[in-house]
């Protein structure tokens, strides 16, 4: 119930303005409160083997969209920029999400790293030409990015099942709760929504998009790649995910390692 | 007799503790030499692709521990699987690694390990050599080589990426398709052989 709770609130506390974005996006995230509900609420295997249906179908329903859309709008993009450019606009992204970092490491208990991260904002918001340039790194303050994710696993707030969701793909009913309220918490979203109702909401929501795009793009062949050597790509997207969020802490600790955990041993069984 | 007990117990510790170093500087060694000939020296060449696929091979054959790599991957079908199925698999899987990683390994073009030092695993056969690659942006990524002793002889048997590790995806994304395929293991070689034709 956490998950819808802490979903609706912000649902509710943010949408103001009545134009189609936030129509869109209201519809969405209400889609995503019951999809959640329904997500933790199931426990057995039949609801199991549900979600993996509804899974394996939205992924694939996702991967169309991405051969059929975004890749090639990545692909675009790629020829038009260079390297270069890619790296500015990914380091003004990183830079607006200082101030997210920031908070998450406070609400964590991690005073040192949200010193570290209000630093590097100041020092390449100025120097840093408003953070197209990470200049902080070079004077030893490396990045600590965290989110509300994060946050709440170090409240030991459980990652609930694994879900895939339309247009965005692989999450857990925590990394979701977590990206919606890091896009709220954003100062640049503040300033979109106080300035200038829709015109400046559809700079920030075009803004987010360029930001994923720009990620996407960045690792596009070795998406490609992974997708061409797979056996079953859904299952390996699936694995690939649950074990990179595995360094996650969770109540302080790493508990789900992929390394040492597991005894590296032919006999164990699935 | 006291004496005796205590002596052997010493000597059993500096004995564990003298194998325990050397097996992490050679493991440190091997994984060294691996990155250098594999990755800075191939991929950073101008090499073609058939080219680099063939020192590919040749270092995977040297370095890694295909069959219990492919054993493992297999998990309890390996047992159901017939000795000409379980050959068959080790070639298949060992051949699509080879391919994939002379592409994968781009990723790291231009870019040299950091060697950090060891880490125990569970078992005490096995040993974590920890390396980090600085990247263009944000932290180092992190990738642990799993090194397994049998005998003496050092072998590579998983590597981690960003806690990522290859031979328990494989693992995951194999024994899901086989529980799905009416053919078993059949069909998975069916695909693997489309995959590395």
């Amino acid at each position: 119930m956490i998950y819808f709770a802490s979903t609706y609130i912000l649902y509710r506390v943010n949408v103001k303005e009545e134009g189609i974005l936030n129509k869109v996006l209201r519809q969405y995230i209400a889609f995503l409160c019951v999809f959640f509900v329904a997500g933790c609420a199931s426990s057995s295997q039949t609801e199991a083997t549900a979600l993996e249906n509804y899974n394996r179908t939205m992924f694939n329903i996702n991967n169309q969209l991405e051969k059929v859309i975004i890749r090639p709008v990545a692909k675009g993009y790629r020829a038009i920029t260079n390297e270069y450019m890619r790296q500015r606009l990914t380091n003004f992204f990183n830079n607006i999400s200082e101030p997210v970092s920031a908070a998450n490491h406070l609400l964590q208990g991690e005073w040192h790293n949200s010193a570290q991260n209000i630093s590097r904002f100041m020092i390449n918001t100025t120097i840093g030409g408003l953070g197209l340039y990470d200049v902080a790194a070079k004077a030893g303050l490396e990045q600590k990015p965290t989110g509300f994710d994060e946050t709440l696993a170090t409240w030991c707030v459980p990652d609930g099942p694994y879900i895939i969701l339309p247009v965005l793909g692989p999450s857990t009913p925590r990394a979701t709760t977590g990206w919606v309220a890091d896009g709220y918490s954003s100062p640049a979203y503040w300033v979109a929504n106080e300035s200038n109702g829709e015109d400046a909401m559809l700079v920030y929501y075009g803004a987010a998009g360029l930001k994923y795009l720009n990620k996407y793009a960045e690792n596009l062949k070795l998406i490609e790649g992974l997708e061409e050597s797979s056996i079953d790509y859904y299952e390996a997207v699936k694995t690939m995910y649950l074990q990179n969020r595995g360094k996650i802490k969770s109540c302080g600790k790493i508990v789900a390692q992929s390394t040492p955990d597991y005894d590296f041993d032919m006999d164990d069984e699935d | 007799m006291k004496k005796i007990y205590l002596f052997l117990l010493a000597l059993v510790c500096f004995a564990q503790i003298a194998v325990a170093d050397i097996d992490k500087s050679q493991a440190m060694k091997m994984v060294e030499n691996v990155t250098k000939e594999g990755i800075e020296q191939i991929i950073n060449s101008n090499a073609s692709i058939e080219e680099k696929n063939k020192i590919f091979r040749q270092l995977f054959t040297q370095n890694l521990d295909l069959d219990f790599i492919g054993k493992y991957v297999l998990g309890r079908y390996w047992r159901t699987a017939t000795p000409a199925q379980q050959k068959e698999f080790i070639e298949l899987y060992k051949e699509l690694n080879v391919q994939t990683w002379s592409k994968r390994f781009d990723e790291f073009k231009g870019r040299q390990f950091v060697f950090e030092g060891t880490s125990p695993a569970n078992n005490p056969n096995q040993i974590f050599v920890d390396t980090n690659v600085p990247m263009k942006e944000g932290a180092p990524a992190v990738v642990k080589w799993r090194v397994n002793n049998v005998n003496g002889k050092l072998k590579i048997i998983d590597i981690i990426i960003e806690n990522v590790s290859l031979a328990q995806t494989a693992r995951n994304e194999y024994t899901s398709f086989i529980a799905k395929s009416p053919k078993g293991v059949e069909g998975l070689l069916e695909n693997l052989r489309t995959k590395v034709k």
